[in-house]
């Protein structure tokens, strides 16, 4: 389906400034901050950005990165100093699209695992579904508890030139990246008293406990008994930090595959006193790797039977397993019709106008003109499987239209939005940059957005690609009480 | 809690107890050697060591000769990568498992060691000059010793800490065991001397590498006889090192961790060691025979280090019915 494509017009615009008018007066909400910036001056400043780093330093705030090193490289969390700022007005309305995107999603699971209205009634086409690589088939008619699939969602916006916000992923799966949130206010707060001082600023640092909340009401045996697991890959995984940061403020047990085992279809922790039953396990390993009796078998992260067990109702698991086909880049295309379908309402957040590529017309179109989009690999997610257009080589072009002709189901492409731009202080210099924000959802007796997220910023100049993983940072995320 | 996070805070303890033996022992042999009147040949001086880590094999290999030299055997029991009982070797293995238990331990804990093991990392990048060994191995027991105080004094008292103090302890009793051994073998293969004063300089190296030698002195003046070694170094109950004291820390941590088995197996082996302690006496050591004595103490301490393993580590595999904690 081709949705209304971007205008020129609105692609040559300068990108939206989260900071300054065009008049270069920085915007009401960011006035106290400019005032105090302005008084406090370069030393201080550079003084306060040194502490911060080594903040995040002798905390162990770190991330890995994956190279040539078999076991990856440990880096400290690149942060900024200055924090971004939203209003309570700007909010509320990112709080109502985002749990009316959330229940939809939702619902759309159900109903993709079961009934499939969705399809019968023309809305979403069936070979979309079905030749998606996160549609689990052997989870059909399965009913999670209370008929949640999506516990925890991690969905990316960005701003357009007109400062709108946009939808540019909806992470269903293991999204990461709250671990950073909270840290980084618990370093701004340290570092820089001073700027929250002139600000009401709303706290984040609930989450894990609201977390927990959400996961005990999971359990098979009630709340009161709940067995909670976090289910890590293990200590090389990229986000380690963030395993070990969510296990220890939920205080709950951080496992790995082989520290669990069923048994008739229960989950069991091996313990130096023998078994002890799990009741719900919040993973943080993709699908394929979860259980080998019935996704990859030769996966070593997982542990065996965990799917015969969450079938028969003796565990849940967090995000329920194929969630992932509602993160699809191409099915993304379709929320606003998901939306209407399910709520019979207008979705309060656009999407980014996309290219299906399976779809002929899009694809000829996208083929003549990918040096000015985005094409992405529908099932990847992290900023691997993606090709930026205007910065690509031609034999890059070449080598994506080679894979879009191969597997067109595969790709999607987005016209290149110019993400917003914010102040940052960089070596001594305040600078603009790009950037997107992650804010987190949970769904748990409710649904619940944490008022803040987490903003990632491209630290490279003119650079629109804002993935740890890939050069970027973050920065502390201040929604504003009324 | 956890078998992996319980095995890695044994293994973690054990190797670290290790890395500092191992530094104590060359420590003492190069110290004593120094002003060694008798004139040993480098081969006799050197092999003892590598008999106390049961490394005669691996050595060869690695070197494709048997030819036992000062400088080979420091290097291979300092920093060869490819001698599994080597310094650096132990302290790697001491550092993945500190790593795995991270949150576990406190965060002065982890820093520690992750310090420790850089630090040792680069400065091993280089073959360890005999004449700057000293100072290498007093850095290497300064930083175990730094360890310890930040486990005593920051760590909970818990099921992790029992195996903290069974690895520790276990390794102890283990090492204690085979340098007395060893070195009794060597320097007193007249067992009618078990009464006399013995040669000062090597008795008093053996204590020393025991951090035995000060403490010895002031509980015993009859000069360094053996059998007064002997009785301090395996049965004085107050005495940090010795194998008495080990085996009772051993006992508490076993009874703090606790266990819901019917056949206990840890329960077996801890009386089978104890009875080794109880109602002895260094004579009756001596007239059943020292080497025999000890062959058996290490043997039973392989069976503790079994027993922990089906009954804690691999408590799973036994586990029918599920426990409440």
């Amino acid at each position: 389906m081709l949705q209304t494509s971007s205008n020129s017009a609105a692609q040559s615009a300068m990108p939206y400034h989260e900071f300054y008018r065009d008049n270069f007066e920085p915007r009401n909400h960011y006035r106290p901050m400019w005032e105090h910036i302005r008084r406090t001056g370069q030393n201080e400043l550079a003084e306060k950005a040194h502490e911060a780093h080594l903040a995040m330093h002798t905390d162990g705030v770190t991330f890995t990165v994956y190279g040539d090193h078999e076991e990856g490289i440990e880096r400290v969390w690149p942060f900024d100093l200055i924090p971004r700022v939203i209003p309570a007005s700007e909010w509320s309305q990112l709080e109502a699209g985002l749990k009316q995107r959330v229940r939809a999603l939702n619902m759309f699971l159900k109903d993709i695992y079961h009934g499939q209205r969705v399809i019968k009634d023309g809305v979403v086409p069936a070979e979309l579904v079905y030749e998606g690589k996160d549609f689990r088939r052997e989870i059909r008619d399965i009913d999670p508890p209370h008929d949640i699939y999506t516990h925890i969602s991690g969905v990316d916006l960005i701003r357009n030139v007109d400062g709108r916000y946009l939808v540019l992923e909806d992470n269903l799966r293991t999204p990461s990246g709250v671990s950073y949130m909270i840290e980084n206010r618990i370093v701004e707060r340290r570092i820089l008293p001073e700027f929250f001082a002139q600000y009401r600023v709303r706290r984040v640092e609930h989450y894990p406990a609201l977390l927990l909340q959400a996961l005990r009401h999971l359990s098979p045996r009630g709340k009161d008994q709940a067995e909670i697991v976090v289910l890590t890959p293990g200590i090389y995984n990229s986000a380690y930090f963030e395993h070990t940061f969510l296990a220890k403020e939920m205080g709950v047990e951080l496992a790995e595959g082989r520290d669990m085992v069923t048994k008739n279809n229960v989950v069991y922790l091996k313990t130096t006193h023998g078994l002890r039953r799990v009741d719900v396990i919040y993973r943080r390993i993709d699908d394929d790797f979860l259980d080998p009796l019935c996704f990859r078998s030769e996966s070593v992260l997982g542990v065996a039977g965990i799917i015969n067990a969450w079938r028969a109702g003796n565990v849940a698991i967090v995000n329920a397993p194929g969630a992932g086909i509602a993160d699809d880049k191409a099915v993304y295309a379709y929320v606003p019709d998901i939306i209407r379908y399910y709520l019979g309402e207008n979705s309060i957040l656009q999407n980014v106008p996309t290219y299906q590529m399976s779809n002929a017309e899009d694809r000829a179109f996208v083929l003549d003109n990918m040096e000015k989009m985005v094409v992405k690999a529908v099932a990847e997610s992290g900023g691997y499987g993606m090709l930026m257009g205007p910065s690509s080589s031609p034999s890059q072009r070449a080598e994506f239209a080679r894979h879009i002709t191969r597997d067109p189901r595969n790709y999607i492409a987005q016209p290149v939005i110019p993400l917003s731009r914010h102040v940052c202080y960089l070596d001594g210099e305040l600078e603009s940059r790009h950037l997107d924000l992650r804010p987190f959802i949970i769904y748990g007796e409710d649904i619940e957005v944490v008022p803040g997220g987490l903003t990632r910023v491209a630290l490279t100049k003119g650079s629109l690609v804002v993935n740890s993983s890939q050069g970027g940072g973050s920065k502390d995320t201040w929604v504003l009480a009324e | 809690m956890l078998s992996r996070i319980a095995d890695s805070m044994y293994w973690m303890a054990r190797s670290l107890e290790r890395v500092d033996n191992t530094a104590r022992l060359l420590d003492i042999n190069l110290l004593y050697l120094l002003e060694a009147e008798d004139a040993l040949a480098e081969p006799a001086q050197w092999q003892p060591l590598l008999g106390i880590f049961r490394s005669e094999d691996n050595y060869a290999e690695i070197h494709g000769d048997a030819d036992i030299r000062r400088d080979r055997v420091i290097r291979f029991m300092t920093q060869e990568k490819k001698n599994p009982g080597s310094l650096y070797s132990s302290l790697r293995v001491a550092r993945e498992n500190a790593r795995v238990v991270r949150d576990r331990i406190s965060f002065e804990m982890w820093e520690a060691m992750n310090e420790f093991w850089l630090e040792v990392d680069r400065h091993l990048k280089r073959p360890l000059r005999a004449e700057k060994a000293p100072e290498f191995f007093g850095y290497v027991r300064n930083q175990v010793a730094r360890f310890h105080g930040l486990t005593m004094n920051t760590m909970m008292r818990g099921e992790p800490f029992s195996f903290y103090m069974l690895g520790n302890f276990l390794e102890r009793a283990d090492m204690t065991s085979r340098t007395l051994d060893v070195k009794y073998h060597m320097l007193l293969p007249d067992a009618s001397m078990i009464g006399s004063p013995v040669d000062y300089y090597q008795w008093g190296a053996l204590l020393k590498s025991l951090s035995a030698f000060d403490a010895f002195r002031r509980q015993y003046h009859a000069g360094l006889r053996p059998i007064d070694v002997v009785e301090f170094v395996i049965l004085e109950p107050e005495f940090p090192r010795s194998l008495r004291f080990g085996v009772g820390r051993m006992e508490q941590a076993v009874q703090r961790i606790g266990t819901n088995r019917v056949e206990c197996e840890i329960c077996q082996a801890m009386v089978a060691l104890k009875k080794q302690l109880e109602e002895r006496t260094a004579l009756s050591i001596f007239d059943y025979g020292l080497h025999e004595y000890l062959t058996d103490f290490l043997e039973h301490i392989d069976a503790f280090n079994n027993a922990l393993q089906s009954d804690y580590f691999e408590a799973y595999l036994a586990a029918d019915v599920e426990c409440a904690t």
